[in-house]
């Protein structure tokens, strides 16, 4: 089974492209910490969580693809020996746990950005239910890659849908450049559902780029609003 | 917090020494309130004068104008939100 679907040009672009995207990831959760610690609003907490999460998600996936595109000691060992067949497996299992747990945190975290917006609701057993289906596609989509995509789309439409309502209250410049770029790491979740043909893969990748260049554009945004308006 | 964040947004705006008057009128507190307030900024370095004079003012610190960039920020990123 095909474990990733790089093709060998594009290898490392797309670990620097994930690298980058962890960095976005944190710097929003530093950003969602310190208005928490002014504000001690939980609300603001569980977002940072959230895009923590997410990165977290991130750096399962990059650590992950660095063992695997640089570990050749182990796997040039392929079908030597009987040990070898013990060597194949267990590096088997960690692939297996390293993109699990890719997709397990991701999944997870765009969840809890959707709950944000409406968080005066308490948890419900709707909730445990939303967790157990994250943590079964995760487990399936190692077989049916697809499937994570597809769900993490569908979280990404209901999130748009969410922000889409916050923005239409407030009509701010920054609510817009937010649903920007989930729309954009929509389209990117969709196109990475056919990622078995080649190009689109890298196509997908860089759709998601931009989507995160959005998300940085938006904090420098902020950040020069904070100087400006003082 | 948002109260206290008013009361800094007052002085940096006023420029120069805030009197005690002026700020009362513009925040809409009570002699009492504002004095509490304004002990609380006092002690974490955000404001500086001398509270203790019937007719005090007061005007804003280093720290106070920092505090107030990174408060516009923080409340943007949570307006962004919706939260």
């Amino acid at each position: 089974m095909k474990i990733v679907f790089t093709p060998d040009w594009f290898i490392n672009n797309d670990v620097l492209i994930e690298a980058f995207s962890f960095l976005i990831l944190f710097l929003f959760f530093l950003f969602a910490l310190k208005a928490y610690n002014l504000s001690k609003k939980r609300s603001v907490l569980y977002l940072g969580i959230g895009f923590l999460v997410i990165a977290l998600g991130d750096l399962a996936s990059i650590f992950t693809k660095l063992v695997l595109y640089y570990d050749t000691g182990i796997t040039s060992e392929i079908g030597q020996a009987i040990i070898t067949s013990q060597i194949v497996s267990t590096v088997d299992i960690f692939y297996y746990i390293g993109f699990f747990f890719h997709r397990l945190l991701t999944l997870l975290g765009l969840y809890a950005i959707y709950k944000i917006p409406p968080a005066k609701n308490k948890i419900s057993s709707e909730f445990f239910l939303t967790i157990f289906l994250i943590l079964v596609v995760s487990l399936l989509s190692h077989s049916f890659y697809y499937l994570y995509y597809l769900t993490a789309f569908v979280i990404l439409l209901m999130i748009i849908f969410e922000y889409s309502k916050v923005y239409k209250k407030e009509k701010l410049v920054t609510t817009r450049m937010l649903l920007t770029s989930f729309i954009i790491l929509a389209v990117a979740n969709f196109t990475f559902m056919f990622s078995k043909l080649g190009p689109i893969y890298v196509i997908s990748q860089n759709i998601q780029l931009v989507g995160y260049v959005i998300l940085l554009v938006l904090v420098i945004r902020i950040l020069k609003n904070g100087t400006k308006e003082k | 917090m948002e109260i206290m964040n008013d009361i800094l947004r007052i002085v940096q705006d006023r420029g120069r020494n805030t009197k005690k008057t002026h700020l009362m009128y513009k925040a809409n507190l009570s002699h009492k309130q504002m004095k509490s307030y304004l002990d609380e900024l006092f002690k974490n370095g955000l404001i500086e004068g001398d509270l203790s004079s019937e007719n005090y003012s007061v005007r804003i610190t280093k720290k106070g104008m920092n505090f107030l960039v990174k408060y516009i920020q923080m409340r943007e990123f949570e307006k962004t939100f919706g939260l």
